[in-house]
């Protein structure tokens, strides 16, 4: 484990260099635990794959004096608690979907089998960051990597779930996005009037449920409160 | 209440940001340039984080319904009902006044504050507005702005001794703090930052500012790292060598090296920099950081206290040099 500082404002720490679910877990405990202590310095924390962020006042604590303060929060271990899954009804393909065949073919696979592997696993929720509610997910098969597009589109709706190398994730609002778009959830990822203002929250995991059209403008006009 | 007559793109409402939200992926916003900010918000008698109106390079023209009091932070050229007033000085004006704000001839960021600061609707505990999520939106013209109480009397004909307004040259020496992705540049590549100058390029938004000089060398590490935390002025370095400054609408996290964070108190020197202005680079610890911090923090509360009429401030010269030394009333 390390101590850096990162600017006059922040301390970071780092509890290993690679993607692993332990390390994550770990980060995320830490985080936790800081957070709840909530000391009067404290202005928030960013917790990562692999680091936590500590943003603090640096009017009211120097930097060593915040390294020292967070060493007895170090040893938090992560809950035994079930995790909570989060289901993301998700159609695919389709003008949900308009790169799901493209998917297929670079992968020597069928349409329906890039359902089935898309759909399999429980991601777990790394972290969140990008944008307000975006996840960075662990765990996709690496049989359904795809690289991104060349040119990036201007116009991603919002709730696309798409593929990028070997990550997959969601848009969680419109936005230019070059991912391979392979499906699109009615859930809204963010919505700054609710609390939490994001559904994914860093340390659940997800799951995708296949869904048909009908099903998805269904849920569409509960969570959007319109019609397409 | 005002209303907009004519609004520049990129006319915003902020405050000092929105924290607490960054590990859900929501950025801080809030002004480009707190110093300034801070000051005007002083000038009309408001507290720091007071919401106001940050414009780009070209100010708004604006009617008022009622009365209150405001100021501009920003040297342009500034005209009441036709009439031309200063910035940096706080104003009455009265029902039925028009206020135009003309273009920046220095810096990027100007500021215009109301007593008793714009009362807005806060989105998740803040004002601040930010485009990309449709927090809050782009001013434009017709819109009308509600004022929050204030206790007008004495707070016109303030203005601000001239030794605390903020300057904005086209170059200047940015201090920071190296790290915390040291390791991903080669001592050389570290020797070239901190030695040559970088220019401001047009590519340069809230988000970040690019900058364009020598390639920065990258060791054996490369330039991504395992996607982490970005902090306000934080320095990345993508692949092609050319750093990018990561200001108040940054993305929460990201995945390029970085090679040092802005100190603090420069944040604002480099938001003030133009397209075309020059910056370089100097490293200092973070606890000389932390020192400057608090200095600015004292100076910005005697200059408070000072338009407050709580403190006086006398200049002084000794050993060649002017300083300015603040006593009580």
């Amino acid at each position: 484990m390390q101590f850096k500082p990162a600017g006059d404002s922040a301390l970071v720490i780092i509890f290993g260099n690679e993607i692993d679910e332990r390390i994550n877990k770990k980060v995320h405990a830490v985080a936790e635990a800081i957070e709840k202590a909530s000391p009067e310095w404290l202005i928030e924390i960013v917790p990562t794959y692999t680091s936590v962020y500590v943003y603090y006042d640096p009017l009211k604590i120097g930097y060593s004096e915040v390294v020292e303060a967070v060493k007895p929060f170090l040893n938090a271990e992560p809950k035994k608690e079930k995790a909570r899954i989060i289901e993301i009804p998700t159609v695919y393909g389709g003008e949900f979907g308009p790169d799901i065949e493209f998917v297929a073919e670079y992968n020597g696979l069928s349409v329906d089998d890039i359902i089935e592997i898309h759909s399999k696993p429980l991601y777990r929720i790394y972290m969140l960051g990008f944008t307000p509610g975006f996840a960075y997910l662990g765990g996709m098969d690496e049989r359904i990597a795809t690289p991104r597009l060349e040119k990036p589109r201007l116009k991603v709706p919002a709730g696309s779930v798409g593929i990028a190398g070997k990550q997959t994730g969601i848009y969680p609002l419109k936005s230019p996005g070059g991912w391979r778009l392979i499906g699109r959830t009615p859930l809204k990822l963010f919505d700054a009037n609710r609390e939490p203002p994001t559904l994914l929250q860093p340390g659940n995991y997800i799951k995708f449920v296949p869904i048909s059209e009908e099903e998805f403008w269904e849920i569409y006009k509960k969570e959007w409160g319109e019609e397409r | 209440m005002i209303e907009l007559l004519k609004v520049p793109s990129l006319t915003t409402i902020q405050d000092l940001g929105r924290f607490g939200y960054q590990k859900l992926g929501i950025p801080v916003s809030g002004v480009m340039d707190d110093y300034s900010a801070r000051l005007v918000n002083y000038l009309v008698g408001n507290d720091d984080n007071a919401p106001l109106i940050e414009f780009v390079l070209q100010g708004p023209t604006m009617k008022f319904y009622s009365s209150t009091v405001f100021a501009v932070a920003g040297e342009a050229d500034i005209y009441l009902n036709g009439v031309k007033i200063e910035p940096w000085q706080s104003y009455w004006a009265k029902r039925g006044d028009v206020l135009e704000v003309d273009v920046l001839k220095r810096g990027v960021y100007g500021y215009i504050a109301f007593a008793g600061g714009i009362k807005c609707e806060k989105i998740l505990g803040s004002c601040a507005t930010y485009l990309r999520a449709k927090l809050g939106g782009a001013l434009k013209a017709g819109d009308k702005l509600k004022l929050g109480y204030a206790i007008l009397t004495k707070k016109e004909g303030k203005a601000l001794p001239d030794e605390f307004k903020p300057e904005y040259p086209n170059e200047s020496e940015i201090r920071v703090i190296l790290g915390p992705q040291l390791e991903h540049f080669t001592k050389e590549g570290i020797e070239t930052f901190l030695s040559s100058p970088y220019e401001v390029t047009p590519n340069s938004d809230r988000m970040g500012y690019r900058l364009e000089g020598p390639k920065i060398e990258h060791s054996e590490k490369g330039a991504d790292i395992i996607t982490d935390a970005i902090p306000l002025g934080a320095i990345q370095v993508p692949a092609n060598g050319k750093p990018i400054i990561m200001l108040a609408d940054r993305q929460t996290t990201g995945g390029y090296a970085k090679i040092a964070v802005v100190a603090k108190v420069d944040v604002p020197k480099v938001a003030q920099t133009r397209a075309g202005g020059k910056l370089r680079f100097k490293a200092i610890r973070v606890e000389e950081s932390q020192e400057l911090l608090r200095k600015r923090e004292t100076l910005l509360r005697n200059i408070k206290a000072l338009l407050e009429g709580k403190l006086r401030a006398y200049k002084i010269k000794a050993l060649g040099e002017e300083f300015v030394v603040f006593t009580e009333v």
